[in-house]
């Protein structure tokens, strides 16, 4: 073999392979002088943008009759660097066509002046339209949609973020969020970017205009191949709307109490308003027919009722106080123990017996654990009285406490005499009482009144001769917010103190 | 000759009340304290005319009422309900007997009487209803 056919080979080959990588490549390649003009072209290109001989480049991509304005090619004679930009062209059929052009020069030797410039492009319009419709779907979903790097950057924010919480781009997500100088306390995204996982909280953040947005935070990496987090996708959804209806519904049920107090109390006075009249009227016949038994028996009536309206206004006083119950985190069984200690006793002289079953595992609960005994202190109150009432033997009084879902449950049950139909309707609506002289009727509705002060709710079953439930349900997400609001009040007026 | 009327009221000042007054003009009035007590002094004697109070512990006045309707033999003694539960001298019975096929109580008087207005009330429903028994006794 000579010496010129073993240097040829590999000039042959270097030349097959800069063809067949020139006409191959998946992109479309010109070669463009000082001038414009294309010099030469790949196939591809051909195919995407038509016949280019004798023509110049802004004349082929473009359909244009002058250079564009930014002109790459250009930019690359002038400085010898590569250069990368997005296009926009019109194909061989003048359809608008996206591409990504990379554009190189070409130099004789390799300290020369750049002689061409190659362009190569690749088209994106594909991905271009489907970009477009994420973005509008990323704008318009009713939802905030933020992107957060990891200094807590909001490096993208949809429309409806933008609008409610205004230019926030760049920001750190605490300061727009809440506007805050350091990160929130419990913060999902921080729980993301430590482990990878999707995280749920409510919060509550300021927007643009200073006004309080409640929202539902979803936290998720953006990353999906499981190494470190980089970013963190925060999709939220408002839910100002739905906490101001369940603020309103136990504010109209506090009112509601209120005008139910109102009938109540005008039940009871008529009652002793009956007693004093009565007493009234026997000591006239007495006065008039000189009957001594009768004047002592109606000044006795008088007295009696006078007394009457003494422990009613105590009472009404002490139910009207009208403060907010003052939530704190205690353990459900303990209260319902305590009631049982002190009742335990009273019960037993009357043959009955009171226990309490406690569930395990029932978690601590804000709870106004003065509010919880006084409830618990009237039912079991009530109940001893029923089973008093009642000829059966072997009464019993329990208090369960439990939980279902998201629901803690006080129950007190007896099987003592039990409630007519027609009372059981009223119970809880006005001073009722059946216990004749005794009693204001004001233990039911005040224990309604402060299961409703914590968002629960009481119910009762219960059959003539068959002993009574009467059931606290308490939704620990009420109970939840009820003590986020208090603490705030509390937060408020601490500061308005201090200023 | 006065009337004998059946005074059920677990308030026993309420009782002892329309009692003096039922008997300072004239009538004779017996007290029962609860329905169960009210149906023993329903056997031994008849009343003219009873004044039934609602709420009571264990069998409220209603429910009683319900029964005295029901029977046979204490269908035709007139009841006035004396309670506090209505308003405005107004009660809407309806809302605690919803079967139609019990009648209306006679009257509803509300606490606290007025005796003149009570006393009115028992004569003109015990004439009424003695005048027809007579009626219905042709």
């Amino acid at each position: 073999m000579s010496a010129e056919s073993r240097t040829n080979r590999p000039r042959r080959l270097t030349d097959m392979i800069s063809q067949a990588l020139f006409q191959e490549v998946p992109f479309s390649i010109a070669v463009i002088d000082r001038d414009y003009n294309i010099v030469e072209a790949n196939q591809s290109f051909e195919v995407r943008f038509g016949d280019w001989r004798g023509k110049k480049c802004y004349e082929v991509y473009k359909k244009l009759s002058q250079p564009c304005e930014e002109c790459p090619s250009a930019q690359v004679f002038e400085t010898g660097e590569v250069v990368v930009a997005d296009a926009v062209g019109v194909d061989r059929d003048g359809r608008t066509t996206h591409y990504v052009g990379h554009v190189a020069p070409l130099r004789a030797t390799p300290d020369g002046p750049v002689e061409y410039v190659m362009e190569m492009t690749r088209t994106v319009t594909g991905t271009r339209s489907w970009q477009q419709e994420y973005q509008i779907l990323f704008d318009r979903v009713p939802c905030y949609i933020t992107v957060i790097d990891a200094d807590y950057r909001i490096v993208r924010a949809n429309e409806a973020f933008r609008e409610s919480f205004g230019d926030v781009i760049n920001r750190h997500c605490y300061e727009v969020y809440k506007r805050r100088k350091s990160k929130c306390p419990n913060c999902p995204a921080a729980r993301t970017f430590r482990d990878g996982r999707l995280h749920r909280s409510q919060q509550k953040g300021t927007g643009k205009r200073g006004q309080e947005i409640h929202y539902a935070v979803s936290t998720s990496p953006l990353a999906r191949s499981g190494g470190k987090v980089g970013h963190v996708i925060e999709i939220s959804t408002d839910i100002t709307a739905i906490k101001k209806l369940e603020h309103d519904i136990i504010e109209a049920e506090r009112l509601g109490a209120v005008g139910q107090t109102v009938a109540g109390l005008a039940h009871s006075i008529k009652n002793i308003l009956m007693g004093l009249e009565g007493g009234k009227y026997i000591v006239s016949v007495g006065l008039k027919n000189n009957d001594k038994e009768m004047m002592a028996e109606g000044w006795e009536m008088l007295e009696r009722n006078f007394e009457k309206t003494t422990s009613l206004v105590k009472d009404f006083l002490s139910f009207s106080k009208g403060r907010l119950p003052s939530l704190k985190m205690v353990d459900p069984a303990k209260l319902a123990e305590e009631i049982v200690d002190l009742y335990k006793d009273i019960a037993a002289q009357s043959g009955i017996e009171l226990k309490a079953h406690v569930e395990d595992h029932i978690k601590p609960a804000p709870l106004d654990p003065d509010g919880i005994h006084t409830c618990l202190t009237n039912l079991v109150s009530n109940a001893i009285d029923a089973c008093q009432m009642s000829e059966k033997k072997g009464s019993q009084v329990t208090i369960d406490v439990r939980e279902k879902g998201d629901r803690l449950i006080f129950e007190v049950s007896d099987n003592g005499s039990g409630i007519d139909y027609d009372i059981k309707q009223k119970i809880f609506t006005t001073f009722f009482t059946t216990k004749g002289g005794e009693g204001t009727g004001l233990g039911l509705l005040t224990t309604r009144k402060i299961v409703t002060e914590h968002g629960g709710e009481i119910k009762v079953d219960s059959q003539p001769g068959q002993g009574a439930v009467f059931r606290m349900e308490f939704a620990r997400s009420r109970l939840q917010s009820i003590h986020k609001d208090e603490l705030k009040t509390e937060k408020e007026k601490t500061s308005q103190k201090e200023t | 000759m006065g009337a004998k009327v059946l005074i059920v009221d677990d308030e026993p000042d309420v009782a002892a009340y329309l009692a003096a007054a039922l008997r300072a003009n004239g009538h004779s009035p017996t007290v029962a304290h609860s329905a169960d007590s009210a149906l023993e002094q329903l056997r031994r004697a008849r009343p003219d005319l009873i004044c039934l109070d609602i709420v009571m512990p264990r069998e409220s006045g209603v429910s009683f009422y319900v029964r005295l309707k029901k029977s046979e033999e204490y269908t035709s003694i007139p009841v006035v309900i004396v309670s506090g539960v209505g308003q405005d001298g107004q009660l809407d019975f309806r809302n605690y007997v919803a079967d139609e096929s019990v009648p209306l109580p006679e009257c509803y008087l509300e606490k606290p009487i007025k005796v003149d207005e009570f006393i009115k009330t028992i004569e003109s429903l015990v004439a009424s209803s003695t005048a027809a028994e007579r009626q219905t006794g042709k």
